[in-house]
């Protein structure tokens, strides 16, 4: 067994060499594949994250009036507790929103003195309500508006992200397109290619081929150095894409980050957390689609 | 040893390279195989060597019925049986040695059992002292050798020559007949394609004559007839 796979390979290794320059443009047509398909799911991410960070903002404030019992504004969070669509219900008191409010102008000195000066809390209680989704949000709000709690209502705050979000979605959705039909035109791309390279490979072999089947080699051994030639191509060409992924993501992140100004989120981060993952998948990819096409071209041969 | 059993072999469902052919070859024997261009000579080789299939018909090889062999029992079979060529089939870019190791190699077997064997096997053909030379560099009867040296490193009960002297001249081709009489005497059933009227009429062994896909002599000690 250990001798056998020394010996393919040896042979693998030899193939390889001898074809050097369909071995290298191999690599690189594997190589734009891992590529292009990395960059699909980077803008994939960066969008997703995009329209998350977008609808994690997504909320509507209701302001009671400074006469509303508090008792009030608690059973109107309940009300809305209940209500099935609504994810959560924040209460924040009058206290705690002029704690909020001096602590958000902490630095402007008319303020903090005009606060100073005042007898009573001007500002009043609120809830603050996250829906489970963006559509609900208009649903949530007529059933308050029908309720006995109404009356109470001062003002409501509630800015509607939903154009930007379809917006941000449509484009994501135009990415992921155009993104699948590239990396399909390369998946086929090198599918051809590692066809014809081993295609090849087995031409310039054909002397040595036909006698190892003539003194009785086994399928297995006349395949295998083929599928180890393969292997090597998706080996080579997923390190070669790790290697420019990384500084390119890294002379990216500034600007990308940029972007997200107020979000949380960082590209950098993210290649850092998912590196082996991201290369484990370019790695399954590229062995799936050179070995598949290995077999078919060694496979055609043998059954010659 | 090899049994054909009413063997037809058609090509492209037209032409007959073997019709209803019926033969028994011993174990030891040495037996030639004679007949015109295309008559089916070298289909009946290659049908003892799994290289084609009979249309109709069983062919049995020390008892194994080989009529439907499986893909993966041609290996099996063909390190059983030694095959040679008119063209030598050598890879030109290895040695002697490394074209007779190159049979073993493939096959898995060890470096040890390599080293052991292919110096025997050398000298019985008569090259021990070329180890080192190319193909290039060989005459065709030397070539020849390398072949028959690498169809002998399986010790293989059967010897196929398709044509072994059909590249040579007349004291390569002696040498080399010569050659497959000492590996028959030492046990092998060598079963030899050819035309060569003189060689064959030389042995005085058993021949078989074919003309169309058909058997039309089969002569224990017989001479070249067509």
């Amino acid at each position: 067994m250990f001798i056998g796979v020394f010996r393919t390979t040896k042979l693998a290794l030899q193939n390889f060499w001898r074809n050097l320059w369909l071995s290298i443009i191999t690599i690189f047509i594997l190589f734009l594949t891992l590529f292009s398909i990395s960059i699909i799911a980077g803008l994939n991410l960066a969008a997703d994250q995009a329209i998350k960070a977008v609808k994690d903002k997504v909320d509507v404030d209701i302001f009671f009036n400074t006469e509303t019992p508090e008792s009030e504004v608690l059973a109107a969070q309940v009300y809305l507790q209940g209500l099935e669509n609504v994810k959560t219900v924040q209460y924040t008191s009058p206290e705690q929103a002029l704690e909020n409010f001096k602590a958000a102008h902490l630095d402007d000195e008319n303020i903090q003195q005009s606060l100073a000066e005042l007898k009573d809390n001007p500002l009043p209680a609120s809830l603050t309500i996250k829906a489970q989704n963006l559509n609900d949000y208009e649903n949530v709000l007529k059933s308050f508006e029908e309720s006995e709690y109404n009356q109470y209502v001062q003002d409501k705050n509630f800015t509607n992200h939903k154009a930007i979000i379809d917006k941000l979605s449509l484009i994501t959705k135009r990415i992921y397109q155009i993104g699948i039909t590239v990396s399909l035109i390369f998946v086929i791309f090198s599918l051809i290619m590692v066809f014809n390279t081993v295609r090849i490979a087995i031409y310039s072999h054909r002397e040595e081929l036909s006698i190892m089947r003539l003194v009785g080699a086994t399928d297995w051994f006349i395949r295998a150095p083929f599928v180890l030639e393969a292997v090597l191509y998706a080996l080579i060409s997923s390190i070669s894409t790790m290697l420019l992924l990384y500084p390119l993501v890294l002379g990216a992140t500034p600007y990308i980050n940029h972007l997200f100004e107020g979000y949380d989120f960082d590209l950098l981060y993210y290649f850092h957390i998912y590196v082996w993952q991201i290369f484990a998948l370019q790695l399954f990819t590229s062995l799936i689609l050179s070995i598949v096409s290995s077999m078919i071209a060694i496979g055609r041969y043998l059954k010659s | 040893m090899i049994y054909f059993k009413k063997v037809t072999k058609i090509y492209q469902n037209v032409t007959a390279a073997a019709r209803d052919m019926n033969l028994h070859i011993k174990p030891g024997e040495f037996v030639s195989i004679v007949g015109q261009s295309g008559t089916g000579k070298t289909t009946l080789a290659k049908m003892i060597y799994a290289e084609e299939r009979p249309t109709r018909g069983e062919i049995i090889i020390g008892g194994w019925n080989i009529t439907n062999i499986k893909p993966k029992e041609i290996p099996v079979l063909r390190r059983q049986i030694g095959v040679v060529f008119q063209d030598f089939k050598l890879l030109e870019k290895k040695t002697v040695y490394e074209n007779v190791v190159f049979a073993l190699e493939v096959c898995g077997v060890s470096y040890q059992r390599i080293h052991s064997i292919v110096p025997q096997v050398l000298k019985l053909v008569g090259l021990e002292n070329k180890t080192n030379s190319f193909p290039k560099q060989l005459s065709g009867g030397e070539q020849q050798r390398v072949a028959i040296a690498r169809a002998l490193v399986h010790r293989p009960k059967i010897l196929v020559a398709d044509e072994p002297t059909g590249n040579l001249d007349s004291i390569n081709t002696k040498e080399i007949i010569d050659l497959l009489l000492k590996i028959n005497k030492f046990g092998t059933t060598v079963v030899m394609v050819t035309h060569n009227r003189d060689v064959v009429n030389s042995l005085r062994k058993r021949v078989i004559t074919i003309q169309d896909g058909v058997i039309i002599s089969d002569q224990s000690a017989g001479k070249y007839i067509l």
